[in-house]
């Protein structure tokens, strides 16, 4: 068996599944990450520069093409990543995406929250502001703990053996 | 593997279709952007370097004041809600956030030649800049930014309108 044959469940006969495992969990996980992305995809797409303006704010992307590009794309992306998860198509590769952008937020979230934190004088728990997310100004160690969330999620999905509730099935039961 | 190629190819397709109906979606929409516009290169008079006869100029309160008192056109680059709650009197709202529906609603009646002074909502704030820039990439060169913003203005003890769209 190979490494990745370790990390990706697999359904061994007789073998004991963690109930995190079961089809009707990761149903809930799927409509859960779906109706988080579905919403903060909508509220920024056809936004492209107030979105470009929050994502400038991580002082990681400057004002120029790739910035754009970036507050063009990624709120679709989102988008049919939530429509991926509620349907089941190509669920694996949206949970895939979803892990990593979940993983790029975390940090860029945190080391935002560093440098308030230097600038500002105030502790961690007293840093507040708008992540550009759609969802508002909140605090930051309440963001990191919702992304943390979200990328278990996220890693659950992906390494999952195989969901129901799919609805374009194709003729081999691996997703 | 078989898990982790699916995976792979699954994402990038999903990355790629959201790419396309991104870009699709882009060129029909109002506030669509060109993401490769030169907003960078337009030149600016901050005080560092002089950028031309034509440069946006950022200018200071008591300039700000000088164009309000000869009438000059003033934008409010702020949202519709912060414009409602108060505004330079006389102000013109266009919100930087939805560019493409106030280009189509509020600069065909101001021709490129005339004087424009920009505000948003303080010195922390780039929309005014960045509305600016744009405006200079549609053809305007008589430009002007107060970067104090709304801010200034309202601590320098000026007065302010608190009245809906102000019509040209």
């Amino acid at each position: 068996m190979s490494i990745t044959d370790h990390i990706f469940i697999s359904e061994l006969p007789g073998e004991r599944r963690s109930w995190i495992f079961n089809p009707w969990m990761l149903l809930v996980f799927r409509l859960a990450l779906a109706a988080v992305f579905i919403y903060a995809g909508l509220q920024k797409i056809g936004k492209p520069l107030a979105f470009a303006d929050e994502i400038e704010m991580y002082k990681v992307l400057g004002y120029g093409p790739l910035l754009y590009c970036v507050a063009i794309v990624l709120p679709w992306i989102e988008l049919l990543c939530g429509i991926s998860l509620v349907t089941g198509v190509f669920l694996r590769g949206s949970a895939l995406i979803l892990l990593i952008v979940n993983a790029v937020f975390i940090v860029v979230i945190a080391f935002r929250t560093v440098n308030v934190m230097a600038e500002e004088g105030i502790g961690f728990l007293e840093v507040y502001f708008d992540c550009g997310c759609g969802f508002g100004a909140t605090y930051a160690w309440k963001k990191l703990i919702e992304d943390l969330i979200f990328l278990a999620l996220s890693c659950i999905l992906l390494v999952a053996h195989a969901y129901r509730f799919i609805v374009i099935r194709r003729r081999r039961r691996i997703a | 593997m078989n898990k982790l190629k699916s995976a792979i190819l699954q994402a990038l397709a999903v990355a790629v279709i959201g790419s396309i109906v991104a870009c699709i979606f882009n060129s029909v929409s109002v506030n669509g952007i060109d993401p490769f516009r030169k907003i960078y290169d337009v030149p600016v008079n901050d005080g560092a370097a002089a950028g031309g006869d034509d440069a946006i100029r950022i200018v200071t309160i008591e300039e700000m004041q000088d164009a309000w008192a000869r009438r000059c056109i003033i934008i409010d680059a702020r949202t519709e809600r912060e414009y409602i709650e108060g505004h330079i009197p006389g102000a013109v709202l266009f919100d930087y956030y939805e560019l493409g529906r106030y280009i189509q609603e509020v600069l065909p009646s101001i021709s490129t030649d005339q004087e424009l002074v920009i505000y948003c909502a303080g010195p922390d704030c780039d929309d005014s800049e960045l509305l600016a820039r744009e405006l200079y990439l549609l053809g305007y060169r008589n430009l002007s930014v107060f970067k104090g913003g709304y801010e200034a203005w309202i601590d320098a003890g000026l007065p302010l309108e608190t009245s809906g769209d102000e019509a040209l």
